[in-house]
């Protein structure tokens, strides 16, 4: 008789794998970019299913009082207009993270790294007075007097605003915060749960019922579509031309259709052998807690303390 | 194209998902009446479908490579109101899971992407190529150029809905509040990056889609599924009215929830600073005189009003550029393709 004993590193809890691997960046076929894609969405997914699971503040709560003070504590970033009361609200949402067991590394990089450079280079032309005229911050350059291009007049000289920074620093520490608070969201609640959260704010169960089941069924075409691109990767020698390659995605994406749809018609007799009659039934929700209540509270306090010192300040 | 939450105010949001409602009802509706409990599995796959297709790398000369919406093929081939469901389903779980869109934009986000695009696409493919063969060239053809216009036309609306957001929302100093660009910038920009890039990258998806559909399983497009789900004809007539009034009403009429929502009224502002800013005097008034007369604005060439004016010209400036623009590239692609089959039948 022999003893089986599981070994101690299989015990052993593995922490979440980083989201994805930032190997060396050559010029990529795009069928490599949309291997990278699909397998990019898997690595994603089941990494915030991890820090979903995981014991913390947000995990915490109920699923449906997450999305409501979420979707108000969005709407309080939307409507804040002082850039001191932004970026203490920036603060405390990560603050949040922390809490919730998000690596703060993973948190800054999904959203401080992403948002200053894509808004930033959006709003980066309205600190020249050039763009937009305001009250000089920094002079660059000076212009030998005024300049006429038609109907542009130059002015003379290149500065940047003070308007035009503060405009900058709102407008990033805003998007920032929205992106945050939903970033926040989606890592801290399982998509089962999440869905559940948004029946409560009356969105109907049908649509929440399509939203579940694509959300598997996504699962299904991408393996698919990752397998039909493995097998013209390692078919493919030597190179191939744009119009060859437009033809080979156009015909990809019209088989996964063809296959789609087969599967569409066995899904939905699986349904109806299920006793399907077109009235989606869920399971009851999760029962609010003391703890809830509380959060709620705090949530209302929030915004209205940042709310009414937006008005003090601006 | 998917505007992040933060760009637009909360006032426009609102508008956006108040425009969409409607949309999305009447979409369930139509489509049920046809599936019936066949609804959920087929907009469960066509949302899958979408999702995965927007995640295709679609490659274009020069070595790069771009994304496709979908919802042009999903016009063509399950019909524009199917389309508007799956389209906003997938977007959905990108502005859920990825953040890619924001909750709050998420109403606009579908306009543009699961409204604009698929029934532009769907009425000029139907109005081109409806009765031709199943597998007449012509079915692809005006599937990629209905879906090529749609995605500008969409581009424009994101341009509209960015551009007028430094007008309406910025604070007293003048400092923008929201996107800051006004709409004679953004429409540009978006149109360029549209019409260059990713209109030719989803004129590839539909085109190229139902190409494949007719060579390989021609039931898909002589499916009646898309026929049945379609609106009637004179239903796309009416299209057009909708049209002129959109392009007519969406300056005007944004202007209205930018006046009361949001902005201190005029006495909190002379209270605060002492006096009030010459640009929002002229906007207030001439918001008042549209609400007491009830028709024309009284004239917007009044020395009262010289900003208003200014930028209304310059909407509508842009309005029709963009619109002019779509219509001559899409006339000499149509020109391009004719003397192509001209040629082609000669030899």
């Amino acid at each position: 008789m022999v003893d089986y004993q599981i070994p101690e590193w299989l015990l052993k809890s593995q922490g979440p794998l980083p989201p994805s691997n930032s190997a060396k960046k050559t010029r990529r076929s795009f069928v490599e970019k949309t291997i990278d894609a699909f397998s990019g969405f898997l690595m994603d997914d089941f990494y915030s299913e991890r820090i979903a699971s995981a014991n913390g503040l947000m995990q915490g709560l109920h699923p449906g009082i997450k999305v409501i003070t979420t979707l108000l504590l969005i709407f309080v970033a939307v409507s804040l207009r002082s850039w001191e009361l932004l970026l203490l609200f920036n603060l405390w949402i990560l603050m949040l993270a922390y809490m919730s067991a998000v690596p703060l590394s993973t948190f800054l990089k999904r959203v401080w790294l992403v948002v200053p450079i894509f808004t930033g280079i959006i709003i980066l032309p309205t600190l020249f007075n050039v763009i937009r005229p305001g009250d000089p911050l920094l002079v660059l350059l000076h212009f030998s007097g005024q300049h006429r291009l038609g109907p542009w007049v130059l002015p003379g000289e290149l500065t940047i605003t003070s308007q035009g920074v503060r405009g900058a620093v709102i407008f990033i520490l805003r998007v920032g915060a929205c992106v945050s608070l939903s970033v926040l969201l989606t890592l801290t609640t399982r998509w089962a749960y999440l869905l559940r959260g948004f029946s409560m704010i009356r969105i109907p169960t049908l649509f929440i019922n399509i939203l579940e089941m694509t959300y598997r069924y996504i699962y299904v075409l991408l393996q698919s579509a990752s397998d039909m691109f493995q097998a013209r990767m390692s078919r493919t020698v030597g190179r191939t031309g744009t119009g060859e390659q437009q033809r080979f995605v156009g015909n990809a994406m019209g088989a996964l259709w063809s296959k789609a749809f087969i599967l569409s018609d066995e899904v939905h007799a699986a349904m109806l052998s299920r006793g399907y009659t077109g009235t989606p039934r869920t399971l009851k929700n999760a029962k609010i807690r003391g703890l809830d209540w509380f959060w709620i509270a705090f949530a209302l306090l929030v915004t209205i303390i940042l709310l009414g010192g937006d008005r003090l300040v601006s | 194209m998917h505007i992040p939450d933060g760009y637009l105010s909360p006032a426009t949001c609102v508008v956006g998902y108040a425009i969409m409602i409607p949309f999305w009802a009447t979409a369930v509706k139509k489509v049920k009446a046809v599936l019936n409990t066949k609804l959920v599995p087929l907009m469960v796959i066509g949302a899958a479908f979408s999702f995965v297709l927007m995640m295709f790398n679609v490659p274009i000369p020069g070595g790069t490579t771009a994304h496709a919406v979908g919802a042009g093929i999903l016009a063509v081939i399950l019909g524009p109101w199917a389309a508007t469901i799956c389209v906003s389903i997938a977007l959905a779980i990108q502005a859920l899971l990825f953040g890619d869109g924001g909750v709050f934009a998420f109403g606009f986000n579908c306009f543009n992407m699961a409204l604009v695009i698929p029934f532009v696409t769907f009425f000029i493919y139907r109005t081109f190529a409806g009765n031709s063969e199943v597998t007449s060239n012509k079915r692809w053809i005006w599937g990629a150029i209905g879906s090529y216009i749609g995605i500008n036309l969409a581009a424009t609306c994101v341009g509209i809905e960015l551009g007028l957001q430094p007008v309406l929302f910025h604070t007293a100093q003048g400092v923008p509040l929201y996107s800051p660009f006004p709409i004679t910038v953004s429409v540009p920009a978006m149109l360029l990056a549209h019409l260059l890039m990713a209109g030719p990258v989803e004129a590839i998806a539909t085109g190229g889609i139902t190409r494949y559909f007719q060579l390989t399983n021609p039931s898909i497009i002589a499916n009646q599924i898309s026929a049945r789900l379609a609106p009637a004809k004179a239903a796309f007539n009416k299209l057009w009215y909708v049209i002129i009034a959109l392009i007519v009403l969406v300056p005007l009429g944004l202007l209205a929830p930018g006046g009361a929502f949001g902005e201190g009224e005029i006495s909190d502002i002379k209270a605060a600073f002492g006096f009030v800013p010459a640009g929002l005097a002229a906007l207030r008034g001439h918001y008042h005189g549209l609400l007491q007369d009830y028709g024309v604005p009284n004239s917007p060439f009044a020395a009262s009003a010289p900003d208003l004016w200014h930028q209304s010209v310059g909407y509508y400036l842009a309005a029709v550029v963009g619109i002019a623009l779509i219509a001559g590239i899409t006339l000499l692609v149509t020109r391009m393709i004719a003397a192509r089959e001209a040629k082609k039948s000669e030899t």
